[in-house]
């Protein structure tokens, strides 16, 4: 057997990952990447439906309070920071710290789909619907082309649906670690999955609503 | 983990802190009119900024082994690039047969 296949075994014969990384991480990040294509997909749909067309885009400031989304961009980064603080707490045995830092997470979480929740009645009231701008409604009156809704409901509610879905594993998590039952690895993967969803948001809350 | 040794959780205060000031200097790009290509050019490497300092500090990819690192960075960027590098061309197609 040559040194490279030795090698090969050595790693993927049974218990050393190649990646360096426990099994549960190393699937946690394969299923990130998996989820990040999604959104790569999303939006580059929304690249093709807004380079092709050929009613121009409005303002995103006409349509939406920019200071309000910046106000969300806010909840979230600071959410990513107690999250990544619950982390390393685990890691060093600090449960309380853990416990407390994953409270204060679940807290933004809860806030930036508040802000979500909002933000989309306010622009369903402005005339916005999956198919379109309602005729006569106050975003028809802008000249919206019939994708600019379409494009905001699909992305922002695919990301709200991550949010409230890592809502759900953090408050299961915080729990789990109150009572004492979930391992620090098991607050690193929730950890991991919601700093995922705070990259989404950079994409979209640059590429949507800055550009 | 490497991060600071006298204060595990100082990297994450510091990595909040310069999301906060980019996100600033984003929405300041944004209110000052700003010529369009410099600034798409100056919003794009700023979202790319923050996205590798949430993946790296955040996500303590930078600590992660180099094969999981590049499995991740090639899987994500390099598919969305053949994405987009297939639909560039045809939203131009079609953009430019529609006007006509």
């Amino acid at each position: 057997m040559s040194s490279h296949a030795t090698s090969l075994e050595a790693h993927w014969g049974g218990g050393v990952s190649p990646f360096g990384a426990t099994w549960q991480k190393t699937m946690m990040w394969i299923f990130i990447v998996t989820d990040a294509l999604l959104f790569g997909g999303l939006l580059t749909g929304y690249a093709y439906l807004r380079m092709a067309g050929t009613v121009p885009w409005p303002k995103q400031s006409e349509v939406f309070s920019i200071p309000f989304i910046a106000l969300m961009t806010f909840i979230l980064i600071t959410s990513s920071m107690t999250m990544g603080t619950a982390v390393t707490a685990a890691r060093l045995g600090d449960s309380r710290k853990a416990l407390r830092n994953l409270l204060f997470t679940i807290v933004g979480g809860a806030a930036f789909l508040g802000c979500q929740a909002y933000e989309w009645t306010h622009v369903i009231h402005q005339g916005a619907r999956l198919t379109g701008a309602l005729p006569g409604s106050e975003l028809a009156a802008l000249g919206v082309p019939v994708h600019f809704p379409a494009s905001f409901f699909v992305l922002t509610g695919f990301h709200g649906s991550h949010v409230l879905s890592g809502l759900v594993i953090l408050i299961i998590t915080a729990i789990r670690s109150g009572l004492g039952r979930t391992p620090a690895q098991g607050v690193e993967m929730a950890g991991l999955y919601w700093h995922f969803v705070d990259l989404v948001w950079v994409f979209i809350f640059t590429l949507f609503y800055l550009l | 983990m490497t991060q600071g040794a006298d204060n595990p959780y100082r990297i994450y205060f510091t990595t909040w802190i310069a999301l906060l000031v980019i996100t600033v200097l984003m929405l300041g790009a944004e209110a000052l009119h700003l010529p369009r290509l410099f600034l798409v050019v100056f919003l794009v490497a700023f979202m790319f900024v923050k996205a590798v300092m949430i993946a790296g500090n955040f996500m303590h990819l930078r600590h992660e082994h180099r094969r999981l690192v590049i499995t991740v960075a090639v899987g994500i960027l390099v598919t969305s690039a053949i994405l987009l590098a297939y639909v560039a061309p045809e939203s131009a197609s079609v953009f430019r047969k529609t006007v006509r």
